[in-house]
């Protein structure tokens, strides 16, 4: 057979591939309007700020990321994040009588938040696994299901964390290490965790394997509803991560809580480059993701350019152009 | 205060011999203040049942215009309502349903936003937003120097935004106050958070910040105390939340008066609905609008309700 | 005589590599013209090339003997020319009849006509002799009636150049027929019509001209009475081909798979089977008689019933479990089951036995010496490593499912369809690679819709028949046509039963 061989060329030398460059160059970009519109934009003090915002809805992002790329959506987040903070909030201001006001309280929050996230992880991956129904249908139920509980629960008001508590666990946000604030550390550390294990584990693998043809998937004998249900899981748990560094900052919550935190982590997800329809998981781009839409904020914030009723159409604008950038990349 | 007289007004009065049904249709407590008007609501329903056997109250809340229109129409088709106290969610899309059931003998009182045709309902019961934000303007315009400059959290873009923000700005005018910048902060804390920060970083001098709502004030005192910029300024709020009023009441330099704005106005229109039902010849239709009012130190105690959960 | 198509000096490059090389081909109004050459050899780019859904980036097409440039496929389809492609372009959740007529709908004023178009597809499927009513929702008919349906299509145009590219790899031999008796009609009509095929007898049986195609150029043409199918082999390996089937090898004695009573609800109802050590067995029979479900339910990708016992032990009804116990099943469904093909061919080959690379990280080194190994072991070709595997041909896809396969290290290999869409100089490669697995040691199934391809292979087949074991033929007695007999139901009283 050794006759037929025909000599490939060599493959084209390295190209910069827009695929991959689309959300860096939007991110730069964005930077360099901000410093050109306003001086204080690159002050520590703004750059901190911009960050640590970021950390709620980027570290809901990563978990988001491994849902869609394994071919799933969760639209439920922003509900579930405001439901664990008002039952943590809840929790604590209970339990403070019997154990008094001290870390422990604190570490107990921080249990029930993280455990709250798990369960209702779980129970989003477990209906769309084992009752086959569409993530889309199921999320959305608990969407609504979430964001009545929490309404319910601060009795249609605000849920407040008693005053003591909040002056103890309030470093948690506004702290940090070496002037890098908790909330950024955490974010850092949850995407680059998310990075190793979307790139480099059986795990990350897996999820693409199944958002790209769950029929192969399954014939490779991966465990399709282990590793679906998993992504759930871990999302959930995320999003009670998120609520442990919310929590902190206003020490409250309300039916108002992570209003369209779900919209704004999709949005993440796929101008990092994520697929949609899944098979293609990058976290690292949806950590840019989160950032782009921060900075869009920041600096409508910073100027005056424009009207602040357009905010939301800019916003739209820059989301559609940053995934148009990216499709025009591959089509090459 | 207001609501004790009316009640007490109200047991007095002979029973009539058939059972009234009243129709309560409200927005759904997505924000502070619709909560606490929520909560009013419900509390009122509550009292005025226990009290009256012949009374009946259907109390829906909705999310969207839409919801509330259907709402209406099953209120009439399946409760055959009396009277029908409502808060439009929005003037223009609720004016023809309204104005409908008004044609059809049921009793109207619109609450808080007006329809946009005159002489639909028999009682109109709100808050006044151009007092709303002329009272603020005008504290604005007594503490602080000619040259001060401000920045303003506007609330979810509307027309009782809108009025507000012009009533203020005509109050302000000719002080020599500059707004330096106007954002919305949506009625939501973080969002006012937000907008906030931004406003720290990007002016290095603020001497007062209009907040227009106590959860944005929240959300903007939590950002100022976040910069260390306590001393710099002050932040006006509105509408009468319970944990704002109670800084206003222990002189906290921060939040040194809040503006009224009473969700409470829902119990005052449903007790006086019922009170219009129930005694047909009571002068209790026209209009009743409830002026903004300052809250001082001095005078805060008296707007400072405990078991409120707003 | 004026060729209808032709292609003068026309080439193709993808990106720096050059797939077709000054190309030269008619094809005449009146005849049945097949293009032959293995895998890669860019028979598909051709016909997409003919047909307008590619431009060339050299040389010219002609029709009518005047240049011409499709703007697209639409272009080509209003000039007469129609192409049906090897994949399906159906849309799975419409009707047979909306599909027929997809784009090209028949109206009455504002209205669609459905009598009108129900009635046109009803007729096109009774010349077919599909036996599908034009109402059927295509996600539910089987693959050969898939097929037929983008005939009807192309039929129910006026079609003055078709070409297809493997109509008849789904097809049974029957069903091909049907398909040939049409493609005659046609070509009395004076169509022109161009077809490839890896079956060398049906070419010999209905092509009046063959063109053979190897890397890219065109080697060989002429009238088809001119070739016989060892010279046409030849010309498209380039190569004198020896036997196709390496001689048989017969199992031991110890029993390592055995099956008893498997029902799978709906497609297969008590069967047995039983397979030896270093054994090559063959599961006979038509399309739809349920073999892919039988064995689909041993290995537990299917519920079923009954018992399997794996070396002795039982199997319970586990895909991963089988694995494990060195059980796999290669599928017959490349695309929608066997690999990603959005995917690296190293992706692919290590996504069954992820866990041994990973610790907990992945070794991408490990990796890619595993892709190293298996491009060498199977000679699987691809000009880049870094590819997506869906732009390899199916012939690489084939070796390249192989190598995933056998990644696993398995006792035990039930392999469907080995050589579905292959060209004949990997098919020899195939059958060797199974010869060697059954030299190892190790155990294979073989389910095949090619009677010398189980004739050749196994020493032992079963044969189905509508979801049942219809009969167990070994040694002298696999023969096409006992097999034939039992698969269509005839001959099962001659026959022990399984």
């Amino acid at each position: 057979m050794s006759t037929t061989t025909t000599t490939p060329a060599r493959s084209r030398a390295w190209m910069p591939d827009l695929h991959v460059l689309g959300p860096i160059l939007a991110l730069v970009a964005l930077v360099l309007i901000g410093i050109a519109l306003n001086p204080n934009f690159l002050s520590v003090a703004n750059l901190t700020n911009v960050l640590a915002r970021s950390a709620f809805i980027g570290i809901i992002a990563v978990g988001m990321t491994f849902v869609i790329a394994a071919g799933g959506l969760d639209l439920s987040v922003g509900s579930m994040a405001a439901f664990i903070a008002g039952l943590t909030i809840l929790a604590m201001n209970t339990i403070l009588p019997s154990m008094g006001a001290g870390i422990a309280v604190i570490g107990v929050g921080v249990l029930i938040a993280l455990a709250a996230g798990l369960i209702a992880g779980a129970i989003n991956g477990l209906l769309v696994t084992r009752a086959g129904i569409e993530a889309f249908i199921v999320t959305l139920g608990t969407m609504g299901i979430y964001r009545s509980l929490v309404t319910w629960l601060a009795d249609g008001g605000t849920l407040s964390l008693d005053f003591a508590l909040r002056e103890i666990y309030r470093p948690v946000y506004y702290g940090g290490v070496a002037g890098v604030s908790w909330p950024i550390i955490v974010f850092a550390l949850v995407a680059i965790a998310g990075e190793v294990v979307m790139r480099h584990t059986a795990f990350g693998r897996h999820c693409a394997a199944i958002g790209s043809n769950e029929t192969v998937a399954r014939y490779s004998t991966v465990a399709v509803n282990r590793v679906k249900t998993l992504t759930y899981v871990l999302l959930g748990l995320l999003v009670g991560v998120a609520v442990v560094m919310y929590v902190p900052r206003l020490g409250s919550a309300s039916a108002a809580t992570g209003l369209l935190w779900e919209l704004e982590a999709i949005a993440a997800v796929i101008i990092g480059g994520t697929v949609l329809k899944g098979g293609f998981g990058r976290v690292w781009g949806t950590v840019v993701g989160v950032l782009i839409l921060s900075l869009i904020g920041n600096i409508l914030n910073l100027t005056d350019m424009v009207s602040p009723y357009l905010n939301g159409a800019i916003q739209g604008v820059i989301i559609i152009l940053a995934v148009v950038l990216q499709r025009k990349g591959t089509a090459g | 205060m207001k609501h004790l007289v009316l009640t007490t007004a109200l047991a007095g009065l002979a029973l009539p011999a058939t059972a009234q049904t009243i129709g309560i249709s409200i927005p759904a407590a997505t924000h502070g203040w619709a909560g606490a008007l929520n909560f009013h609501a419900e509390e009122t329903v509550d009292r005025l049942s226990e009290q009256f056997e012949d009374l009946d109250f259907v109390l829906t809340t909705t999310p969207d215009p839409g919801t509330q229109i259907s709402d209406l129409e099953d209120m009439m088709a399946t409760r055959d309502i009396d009277a029908l106290v409502v808060l439009p969610f929005e003037s223009e899309p609720l004016t023809g349903p309204v104005a409908r059931i008004a044609e059809g003998g049921t009793w109207v009182t619109v609450v808080d936003r007006g329809l946009s045709q005159e002489g639909i309902e028999d009682l109109y019961v709100a808050g006044d937003n151009e007092s709303f934000g002329r009272t603020a303007g005008e504290y604005f315009v007594e503490n602080l120097d000619d040259g001060a400059q401000i920045v303003v959290i506007r609330g979810l873009p509307s027309t009782i935004d809108n009025e507000r923000i012009e009533a203020f700005e005509a109050a302000i005018e000719g002080s020599g106050i500059e707004v330096m910048a106007m954002e919305h902060g949506n009625f939501n804390r973080d969002d006012s958070f937000t907008v906030m920060q931004d406003y720290l970083s990007r002016y290095p001098e603020i001497d007062a910040v209009w907040a227009t709502d106590d959860d944005q004030a929240v959300g903007a005192l939590a950002a100022i105390e976040q910069a260390d910029r306590n001393e710099e300024m002050f932040v006006v709020g509105g509408a009468g939340m319970k944990q704002m009023i109670q800084r206003v009441m222990e002189g906290d330099e921060m939040v040194p008066v809040d503006v009224t704005y009473p969700p409470s106005m829902i119990s005052t229109a449903i007790e006086m609905t019922a009170l219009g039902v129930m005694n047909p010849g009571l002068p209790v239709s026209g209009r009743f609008i409830i002026a903004s009012e300052l809250v001082t130190p001095e005078n805060a105690e008296s707007f400072y309700f405990e078991d409120s959960p707003y | 005589m004026t060729a209808a198509l032709a292609l003068h000096g026309v080439s193709k490059a993808f990106g720096p590599i050059e797939v077709l090389h000054g190309v030269d081909f008619a094809l005449h109004p009146g005849e049945v013209h097949a293009l032959i050459g293995e895998n890669g050899a860019g028979k598909s780019t051709m016909m997409k090339i003919l047909g307008g859904y590619i431009p060339a980036t050299g040389g010219e097409v002609r029709l009518d003997g005047k240049a011409v440039r499709f703007a697209s496929s639409d272009a080509a389809e209003t000039a007469g020319v129609v192409m049906i492609h090897q994949e399906f372009n159906l849309a799975e959740y419409l009707s047979v009849e909306q599909n027929v007529f997809l784009g090209r709908e028949l109206r009455r004023g504002w209205l669609l006509d459905h009598r009108a178009m129900q009635a046109r597809t009803s007729e096109l499927m009774d010349t077919l002799e599909a036996g599908v009513a034009p109402t059927a929702r295509v996600s539910r008919i089987s693959v050969p009636q898939k097929q037929m349906v983008e005939i009807a299509k192309a039929l129910s145009r006026d079609v003055r150049v078709l070409i297809m590219d493997e109509p008849t790899a789904v097809l049974t031999g029957a069903e091909a027929e049907v398909l040939f008796k049409q493609i005659r009609r046609l070509r009395d009509e004076g169509a022109a019509i161009l077809f490839t095929s890896h079956k060398l007898d049906e070419v010999k049986g209905i092509a009046d001209r063959v063109t053979v195609l190897r890397d890219g150029a065109v080697v060989s043409h002429g009238e088809a009475g001119e070739f016989t199918e060892d010279t046409m082999a030849t010309a498209m390996v380039g190569r004198e081909m020896s036997d196709l089937f390496p001689s048989k090898r017969a199992g031991g004695d110890e029993i390592v798979l055995e099956a008893r009573g498997i029902t799978v609800p709906g497609r297969v109802e008590d069967a047995s089977l039983t397979l030896r050590r270093g054994e090559i067995l063959g599961i006979g029979g038509l399309v739809g008689a349920g073999r892919t479900e039988l064995v689909e339910g041993i290995v537990g990708l299917r519920p079923r019933t009954g018992e399997v016992r794996l070396n002795g032990e039982a199997l319970p009804a586990d895909a991963a479990e089988a694995r494990r116990r060195g059980l796999v099943y290669l599928t017959e469904d490349r695309k929608g089951a066997g690999l990603l093909m959005e995917k690296s061919l190293r992706e692919n080959l290590t996504l069954s036995v992820l866990h041994r690379f990973a610790r907990p990280l992945i070794d991408r080194k490990a990796e890619e010496a595993a892709l190293t190994e298996a491009i060498r072991d199977y000679d699987i070709r691809a000009p880049r490593r870094d590819m997506k595997v869906g732009n390899l041909s199916g012939g690489n896809q084939q070796k390249l499912l192989l190598a995933k396969t056998m990644l696993a290290d398995p006792d035990v290999v039930v392999i469907d369809e080995p050589t579905r869409g292959i060209d004949i100089g990997t098919k020899s490669q195939i059958y060797d690679l199974i010869h060697r697995l059954a030299g190892e040691g190790r155990s294979v199934i073989v389910i095949s819709s090619e009677m010398p391809e189980l004739i050749g292979l196994a020493s032992r087949v079963y044969v189905m028949h509508a979801g049942r074991i219809a009969g167990e033929l070994a040694g002298q007695d696999v023969t096409e046509d006992r097999i034939i007999r039992l698969a269509t139901g005839l001959g099962g009283d001659r026959e022990k039963a399984a």
